[in-house]
């Protein structure tokens, strides 16, 4: 039997084509329809206007894209060899933009996008995480909102700031700017303290086996109490593999193919478009079947996102949960709550770090559109997972413009047996409500999958 | 109008940043705005219904919000099996008002740059500027992107309060869009006694002459109604990139164009040689204050 669905809540749409044996899923295709083609739109344009172009791929991640974006045309310069100076300050005010949009990012997938579908398959569903009534959700929003006021400080609004430049940052912020920053991000670790985790911070950072998780009170008790009733703990095991792209933000760059985390080549990252529509109607081919890419590390398919830089790192907790439940749907739900609390640390590390004396921005000697040819990769780790942006510059002008998202590593078509990471994790389901929810553990989003 | 308005969200091409702007409005606000109406459908948010269930009902809607640009090409966008166009043709029958949200909902923004699809086209376009929903009302164009959460709200309770709202030639709301971007930066002084910006990164200076900023030509009330509460981009040093205008994006944004050193073009409401003469007299005055820094903590 085959059934398709039409799945919404995952910020855009996506279809979800299974095929059921004995009452199990033995088949699974996602489908993403909706494309934009914003590499395309690039073609000819001044190579600054890529900062302005490329936070609209994805209104939800729009500060990742800004930093890859502008990595990779620093890496212009550097391939051009053209020296470029930027201070560690505009490098943090950078990374700090990048963790506020990951965390108020994770605060909202956490009660918006997975709690409400959990919640509705429990067997006891509770009032309050009710979308749009429920007082956990409504904290949720405010929760978010507010810690989005800390970037607006430096970065002058949140979503689609262009606020990086190749050479630095265009703010200034001064010294109350930045304790305000504070301020926000600590009104932030309360949130987590009170409602998400019922516990102080750094004693929850200190939590490192799986029995542990009894300690937890708050939302996440709730959360895992629903989970084991409905066995999320043994659902949504993929590969097993997972892959980091950059060190920014604290994070560690690896892969994990068996268990320790080893390096990579970068040219060993493979995009492929065996599966994805022809711009051309008139060629597809039927084995095509979305418009997402297919995106490989040495030919195998690796998991991105949260759980893959949880392991990467090496974070107790969530290793010993891995160790205990494997990349289920509850580990990969822990790993990006567990990321809130590591994030909203290194965030005060980092503002603690911070010289407000340097320069912001150091004008590069040699404006780009003056370059006659070079090009440049740009590498981040954005809420979601790998980000990649590359770019080639002729004549002054962006020639190719090639961007790989995170929901491609996780979410790009593959085909039996050879499976996407995602469509994997599908296999075996016994209910259309268990693969919806496996589906929204990977944190969908079409718009950045197809972008 | 009933006690409490229907909104139905949908969304066509689209970054999803509109909804996200949405999102991180202020909270009390956000808050008052789902106690006073009722949100019966956003592809985000709702869980208990569905496109498809929207699409199949009777019933009538006070508000049809739009995000994203339409097509009517299914190669590019298909939502429930159909295309965004025949999607908002069906709603906007059985809705009172039609309010494109965002600059792509409007007139196609950013998306209509993609060569290979087009028919990339804002909502009025497909609906008409007096559009066919029952109240009669000319579609609305909240432009911007994203558009301001607060401008939303304002235009949703101003309408519930006096059915009507007043619109500029671009459709949009006469009171959010009459100012300029200009109105209310910081770096109006600057602006007034031509004080360029030396550089990027800088509180000092005006970004008109050298990196782009569209502020003294751009419809819109981001320095009167702050980002995030906060904030604007010109504030903290980030040029006006002039979103809430039809021609966004423009080509070399960043930058401003010149024809021999002067600016090509001036701000609105005055003549190119006017504001020459004035550039000229403004720039014999040498004002202490804004040369220097404007914060000197070794002094
Ligand atoms: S107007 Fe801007 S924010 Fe809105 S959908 Fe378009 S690109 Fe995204
Ligand atoms: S920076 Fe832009 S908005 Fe601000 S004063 Fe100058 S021209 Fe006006």
């Amino acid at each position: 039997m085959k059934t398709v669905d039409i799945i919404e809540r995952i910020e855009g749409e996506a279809k979800l084509n299974l095929h059921w044996k004995n009452n199990r899923v033995n088949d699974a295709y996602i489908e993403f329809l909706n494309f934009r083609g914003f590499e395309y739109m690039l073609e000819g344009k001044a190579p600054l206007d890529a900062l302005v172009y490329t936070p609209r791929m994805c209104g939800i991640c729009g500060q990742a894209h800004l930093l890859a974006t502008v990595n990779a045309l620093e890496d212009c310069y550097k391939n051009a060899n053209i020296e470029l100076h930027v201070t560690a300050k505009a490098k943090i005010l950078r990374e700090l933009g990048l963790i506020i949009e990951i965390v108020q990012s994770h605060i909202k997938w956490f009660y918006f996008f997975i709690m409400p579908d959990i919640n509705a398959a429990s067997m006891t569903p509770r009032k309050e995480f009710e979308p749009l009534k429920g007082q956990q959700w409504l904290k949720a929003q405010r929760a978010s909102s507010e810690i989005t006021k800390a970037l607006a400080l430096f970065a002058g609004q949140w979503p689609h700031t262009s606020y990086m430049v190749p050479g630095g940052v265009m703010c200034d912020p001064t010294h109350m700017d930045m304790i305000l920053v504070e301020n926000y991000i600590d009104q932030t670790i309360a949130y987590f303290e009170k409602e998400l985790v019922g516990m102080e911070m750094q004693n929850y950072l200190t939590l490192s086996q799986t029995d542990d998780l009894k300690l937890l009170k708050g939302d996440i008790k709730s959360f895992l109490k629903m989970s084991f009733e409905q066995s999320l703990e043994k659902i949504g095991q993929s590969y097993n593999r997972f892959f980091v792209i950059s060190d920014a933000c604290g994070f560690h760059k690896g892969k994990i193919r068996l268990k320790n985390v080893s390096k990579f080549e970068m040219n060993k990252i493979k995009e492929h478009d065996d599966f994805t529509f022809e711009l051309n109607s008139k060629i597809q081919k039927k084995e095509k079947y979305g418009w997402a890419k297919t995106v490989k590390y040495d030919n195998l398919f690796y998991e991105t996102g949260p759980l893959a830089r949880a392991m990467t790192q090496n974070r107790r907790f969530i290793k010993q949960l891995h160790k205990t439940y494997d990349d289920s749907v509850l580990t990969r739900v822990m790993a990006r709550v567990d990321e809130i609390a590591y994030l909203l640390q290194t965030a005060k590390t980092m503002l603690h770090t911070l010289d407000i004396s340097e320069e912001s921005y150091i004008a590069p000697k040699t404006a780009l559109k003056e370059i006659n040819s070079t090009f440049g990769t740009g590498f981040i780790e954005a809420t979601r997972g790998a980000l990649k942006h590359e770019l080639i510059i002729h004549e002054g002008k962006i020639k190719s413009y090639d961007v790989v998202t995170p929901t491609v590593w996780n979410l790009g078509p593959g085909e039996k047996p050879d499976y996407g990471v995602a469509q994997k994790a599908l296999i075996g389901l016994n209910s259309l409500q268990e693969a919806t929810i496996v589906l929204r553990s990977f944190d969908v989003c079409s718009v950045c999958t197809t972008h | 109008m009933r006690n409490k308005p229907k909104v139905v969200w949908i969304q066509a091409l689209t970054c999803n940043g509109n909804t996200q702007s949405l999102l991180s409005s202020n909270a009390s606000r956000f808050e008052q705005f789902l106690n006073q109406f009722e949100l019966v459908y956003h592809p985000s948010l709702t869980h208990h219904t569905t496109l498809n269930d929207v699409l199949q009902s009777n019933a009538s809607y006070d508000f049809l919000l739009i995000e994203g640009a339409l097509t009517s090409n299914t190669q590019f966008l298909t939502l429930s099996d159909q295309s965004s166009t025949a999607i908002v043709e069906k709603l906007i029958k059985r809705s009172h008002y039609v309010i494109a949200v965002g600059s792509c909902a409007s007139y196609g923004g950013v998306h209509a740059k993609f060569e290979h699809n087009d028919d990339v086209v804002g909502v009025q376009s497909v609906v008409g500027k007096k559009s066919a929903c029952k109240s009669g009302h000319d579609t609305i164009n909240l432009t911007g992107c994203p558009v301001h959460p607060e401008w939303i709200l304002q235009t949703l309770y101003t309408l519930k309060a006096k059915g009507n709202i007043a619109l500029d030639d671009e459709q949009r709301p006469i009171e959010l869009y009459s100012h300029l971007a200009h109105h209310g930066c910081t770096r109006n002084e600057y602006f007034e006694w031509k004080v360029e910006s030396k550089s990027f990164g800088l509180k000092e200076g005006c970004l008109f002459y050298e990196q782009g900023c569209r502020g003294p030509m751009t419809h819109s009330s981001c320095n009167k109604i702050l980002w995030n509460d906060t904030s604007s981009k010109t504030r903290v040093g980030m040029p006006c990139i002039g979103c809430t205008e039809t021609d966004f994006p423009r080509e070399n944004m960043l930058e401003t164009k010149k024809n021999i050193g002067i600016p090509a073009e001036v701000p609105l409401g005055i003549s190119k040689r006017a504001y020459l003469s004035l550039t000229g007299i403004a720039k014999t005055f040498k004002i202490e204050r804004l040369i220097g820094k404007l914060i000197d903590e070794n002094r």
